[in-house]
């Protein structure tokens, strides 16, 4: 299937000139910031929980750390619309790249499996859980699959091989 | 005084990087921005949500054993450290004559000096033996100075890509070189 038509469409349209072209630094960079930031809070409490699953800080009753969930989400939300921004802006880029589909995966999987540990950690007997094996292998699935979809991002400044539908 | 401070820190790099070969080779540098991103979320994870707690979320978890976090946030601040090296020791002139890396670092030093302020005005009334769930205000208000200066460090490491420094002439230097001098004395 030839996306290069819908390619060209998008990268001609208004927005995506805004977040390429555009000096101001509320473009392309503050959107790489809001990116940026989201992922520290999304991932580092994510990464958090999975360290107190794996006996960090054994003070901290699970349970209790339901609280930190909503800012997980605010973090997500704020990295999916920065990053439809920033697909917007290089949408050839990113779609014509492999690795973009393995990073998108990972973060996926990385979701669910946040989901998959909150349904069984956030409960009253919540530290029980957090101390049986499964619980902690999904654990360090979840480390790993945040570890790659890092490197997955990091790597799609390197591993583009077309930057516009014009190359 | 400062001036001639980087122009010496980015000629003595330049002549005696331990490790620009290493990081110049394919995988080298997307690798070690991996691992700066991922200290990134460590150090937000372990701290930002130590920083929430004395905010007010999650109360019901005591504050001393949500500090038992705060070790990871710093190994994550360590290995940014340690990544960020590598990094400068590789493109010297790129960081030491950036505007944005400057205010980077300034925003580094004000959570330090932010932190040392809570262990030394804090610590004993958030740990003590009859610790309220609810941190006081001081507290409060070092917390979200620190959440501030995190998130700083993390905008102006974003940015640092977009104040590439370009060419200039003496005459243009400011208090701190933001640009390559064209002579270097």
């Amino acid at each position: 299937m030839n996306i290069d038509p819908f390619l060209l469409w998008l990268e001609s349209t208004a927005l995506s000139q805004w977040v390429v072209g555009s000096p101001s630094l509320l473009a392309f960079p503050g959107i790489l910031s809001l990116h940026a930031i989201g992922m520290g809070f999304a991932v580092g409490i994510c990464l958090a929980l999975d360290l107190r699953i794996l006996g960090v800080a054994p003070g901290v009753q699970i349970a209790h750390m339901r609280r930190f969930v909503p800012v997980v989400w605010l973090g997500f939300w704020l990295n999916a619309i920065s990053g439809v921004l920033l697909v917007i802006g290089y949408p050839t880029k990113a779609l014509t790249n492999p690795v973009f589909y393995l990073k998108l995966l990972l973060i996926a999987a990385g979701l669910g499996l946040f989901v998959r540990i909150g349904r069984r950690v956030f409960t009253d007997a919540g530290d029980a859980a957090a101390d049986s094996v499964f619980v902690r292998h999904l654990a360090i699935a979840s480390l790993v699959c945040w570890t790659g979809a890092i490197a997955a991002g990091r790597l799609l400044a390197y591993t583009y091989t077309r930057l516009t539908a014009l190359d | 005084m400062l001036r001639e401070l980087q122009v010496w820190l980015v000629g003595s790099i330049v002549a005696h990087s331990p490790v620009a070969e290493m990081m110049q080779t394919a995988w080298a540098w997307p690798i070690v921005e991996s691992i700066h991103f991922l200290g990134l979320c460590l150090l937000i994870g372990c701290i930002g949500t130590f920083d929430l707690r004395l905010l007010g979320v999650a109360k019901r978890i005591p504050i001393a054993a949500m500090h038992r976090l705060v070790p990871w946030g710093l190994l994550g601040f360590g290995i940014n450290v340690a990544s960020g090296l590598l990094f400068v020791l590789t493109e010297p002139d790129q960081y030491i004559y950036n505007s944005s890396f400057h205010l980077k670092l300034l925003f580094v030093a004000v959570a330090g000096l932010n932190a040392s302020l809570f262990y030394l005005t804090s610590y004993r009334r958030v740990f003590g033996a009859n610790t309220p769930l609810d941190a006081p205000l001081r507290a409060k208000v070092i917390a979200a100075i620190s959440l501030t200066a995190w998130v700083g460090v993390i905008v102006c490491g974003r940015l640092i890509t977009f104040y590439r420094p370009g060419p200039c002439d003496p005459a243009e230097y400011s208090v701190l070189l933001d640009c390559q001098p064209r002579r270097a004395r």
